[in-house]
């Protein structure tokens, strides 16, 4: 059986759990989604709608009343107000229902709309992304739903582990600002024990009294890379620089007698100036494959098509052709390497059908 | 009662990718005993910002809150008896979490094999930047590896200049999210058969998973801080220095709404969505022209009333003091040894029935005596002669 088997967990999506509601269906629970009417594009319904049956939203809510009556779990996005009237929910003991909302229940933003830029911005993310000539950038995609999504399958979780010693459903209320500003771990503690605020670098990462660089132009492409406290991983890529004669003042530094972070920034420059002629010099499959032989931590930036035609990845299995009423795409699908056995799990993409079309949770499974 | 009480966990996990998981269940009642080397510190350890003297192993604010609520012991893994008592902890978890480099643990003998054979129904969350199998299982790197071999950083930036990294690993925050999520289905699965499993969490697959929209797009490239159907969509600058507000308009109703507020004639061309999409650099032009001159609280005010999604881009100090975070109870004090009463982040979540509480991380080996002798039955004597043989250490 697969991990989540037999678990039902019904949807009511705008964005912050949609993720969450996707976590849960690989991972085999029964998951009927609703959407709350939020403007998605195709890619997003397919993204965190595979591996759901999605329903269109009923003129009646009190129609999800049989639904509600035999699930576990009942996910509700609050990003734009209530869904259910907690009426419906009375009498549903067993029932975890977890609520997703942009800020806490009692706070001063109790209320508030927010979208996932706007919380972005409040998690103190975008001050620090980006470069210093140009306004606070974001992260790709919508990353304070998907933080916010993966906290709501952690307290579906949490809360089914409770139930088997308890007996007992709960509410579980996930903020996402919370959820986002979590992922924000240097900032806020930073400015408590310092005082310092961190502020727009480009693409250097300044630690300490000096800033290193992590972007690199090679022969055909990008690598990242850093000058970090190392050592071990330090000596591996002054060692192919002198194999190449390019190591020059590299060759005399003691990398555990010396923290990186300490360093005056002049001379972090130097040392970066000879690297950078080196990796103009070489290609990202060469510079990749000294990575990963000798242990340097250089990644080669990749494209969205050499991720998904990664051998790599295609060898764990990550993306799986996933059927839409289209035709086939390939999308991540599993969502770590595990030892349960069963099923994989449905992961198709049907199109939304009305609520009374729906036989019943039996039927589904 | 908390959510997890009662569940034990053995953390020989380090650093930021295994230790935030274990937080996360530590602040939720499970009992997470991080096994440590004096020897060979936690690098999270010497990690800024700094209580006191940075060579102070417990004056780390970035560990300290990376690992509340956590007990910590010191063990010689390079000593056949630290091995002997890391092996008596497995037989005492029911779940081991690590994220050493490949082949470590089997070279001390704690592969997933040998665990099994001590506890039959372990369960071993291993956390990787490329996962334990596959032809990049040995790669070595570190959170922001993940972050350019799923795509993150080629699409990351504006769309004129070369790809970018954010100054933080975030690789390092969404694969211990998804190892928690990881541990906590593999719970459930033992609850149901009886049986544990070896869970392969890999850095780079978490973050191929939150930009699945991306990947569903066949035309996916870098926008800055466009999207794809909500315009406008954007930051705009505000009165003062590096003040900013960000602004989406989701509807046409708050498209409205915005117009009026900063007194921009409403377009009849632009009444869509579509068509805001489509002049979404003009629209953002003729909005950051209006909004640098205004008063960004102002401005918050006036939005928030008409419903319409804005937020100041705040820094570190607003976050750090941000009102709304306060209230949620997202900073709670805890009384720390060697940082003294510091705020540490609690859980993003409130449960109705198991609320969690936050404790201070622990310094270095502070349980070695409660958890060698409470747990494992190892006598005084044992201890003084451990501690003297460099065992426990």
């Amino acid at each position: 059986m697969s991990q989540l088997q037999g678990i039902r967990v019904l949807e009511l999506a705008d964005g912050l759990i949609d993720l969450g509601g996707r976590m849960l269906a690989e991972l085999g629970a029964t998951v009927i989604s609703l959407p709350r009417g939020a403007p998605r594009t195709t890619a997003r319904e397919i993204a965190w709608g595979h591996g759901k049956y999605r329903v269109s939203w009923p003129d009646d809510i009190s129609a999800l009343a049989p639904l509600l009556k035999d699930a576990d779990i009942l996910l509700e996005d609050r990003r734009r107000g209530t869904a259910i009237p907690d009426a419906m929910l009375k009498g549903h003991d067993r029932l975890i229902h977890v609520v997703a909302r942009p800020y806490s229940a009692g706070g001063p933003r109790s209320g508030h709309t927010a979208t996932d830029l706007t919380l972005m911005a409040q998690s103190g993310l975008m001050h620090i992304t980006g470069d210093p000539d140009r306004p606070p950038l974001r992260f790709p995609g919508e990353q304070a739903y998907a933080l916010t999504g993966i906290q709501v399958a952690t307290g579906a979780l949490m809360a089914l582990h409770a139930r088997h010693s308890t007996g007992c459903g709960q509410r579980v209320d996930v903020s996402a600002l919370q959820a986002t500003t979590l992922a924000n771990y240097r900032e806020a503690i930073m400015y408590e024990w310092t005082g310092r605020i961190g502020n727009r670098t480009g693409n250097r990462l300044v630690r300490g009294k000096s800033g290193v660089r992590q972007v690199w132009p090679c022969a055909d492409g990008y690598v990242t890379w850093s000058m970090i406290d190392n050592p071990n991983m330090m000596r591996a890529v002054v060692k192919v620089l002198e194999q190449h004669d390019a190591a020059g003042e590299l060759s005399q530094v003691d990398w555990a007698g010396i923290l990186v972070a300490d360093m005056p920034q002049d001379v972090i420059d130097r040392w970066e100036t000879i690297i950078e002629g080196f990796f103009a010099r070489h290609t990202k499959a060469q510079l990749g494959e000294w990575s990963l032989t000798l242990g340097w931590g250089l990644s080669v930036i990749h494209d969205l098509d050499e991720v998904r035609n990664s051998a790599h990845l295609a060898e764990r299995g990550l993306f799986v052709p996933i059927t839409t009423d289209t035709g086939t795409i390939a999308l991540p699908a599993p969502l770590f390497g595990h030892g349960a056995g069963g099923p994989a799990p449905a992961r198709n993409c049907p199109p939304e059908r009305p609520l009374d079309e729906l036989a019943g949770w039996g039927a589904l499974e | 009662m908390r959510a997890l009480d009662g569940v034990k966990i053995a953390d020989f996990s380090w650093v930021g990718a295994g230790p935030r998981s274990t937080k996360d269940l530590a602040d939720n009642g499970a009992l997470v005993i991080k096994i440590e080397s004096a020897r060979r510190l936690d690098l999270g350890r010497r990690s800024p910002p700094f209580a006191g003297r940075p060579k102070d192993h417990d004056g780390s604010a970035f560990f300290a809150q990376s690992n509340t609520s956590k007990k910590s012991v010191t063990l010689n893994l390079s000593d056949p008896r630290g091995v002997d008592l890391a092996r008596k902890l497995v037989a005492w978890a029911d779940v081991v979490v690590e994220n050493f480099g490949p082949g470590y643990m089997e070279r001390i003998g704690l592969g997933f094999d040998e665990l099994r054979r001590i506890k039959p129904d372990i369960i071993l969350a291993s956390v990787s930047v490329a996962g334990r199998t596959g032809p990049m299982a040995g790669f070595r790197g570190y959170g922001n590896s993940a972050a350019a071999h799923s795509g993150h950083a080629a699409l990351s930036g504006w769309p004129d200049r070369p790809p970018h990294m954010p100054p933080l690993a975030y690789g390092d925050v969404v694969a211990p999210m998804f190892a928690t999520v990881a541990i906590l289905a593999a719970l459930e699965y033992r609850t149901r058969t009886k049986q544990g499993q070896h869970l392969d969490i890999s850095q780079i697959e978490p973050m191929v998973h939150v930009i699945a929209d991306l990947f569903a797009d066949p035309h996916s490239t870098k926008t800055g801080n466009a999207d794809p159907v909500i315009a406008p969509h954007g930051v705009y600058p505000c009165k003062g220095r590096d003040e900013w507000i960000a602004i989406a308009a989701e509807t046409d109703a708050q498209w409205r709404s915005l117009c009026e507020i900063l007194h921009m004639p409403f377009d009849p061309q632009l009444a869509t969505a579509q068509d805001r999409v489509a002049q979404s650099d003009i629209l953002d032009r003729s909005i950051a022209e209006v909004t640098v001159l205004q008063d960004r609280e102002a401005l918050l005010s006036a939005l928030a009333q008409s419903d319409v999604p804005a937020a100041a881009v705040q820094n570190g100090r607003d976050v750090f003091e941000d009102p709304e975070l306060r209230a949620a109870g997202h900073f709670v004090p805890v009384l720390h040894p060697v940082l003294g009463e510091s705020m540490m982040p609690a859980p993003p979540m409130t449960f109705s029935q198991t609320p969690p509480v936050v404790s201070a991380a622990p310094c270095l080996g502070a349980d070695n005596e409660n958890v060698l002798s409470g747990i494992l039955g190892v006598s005084a004597a044992q201890l003084e002669e451990l501690e003297s043989l460099g065992v426990i250490a």
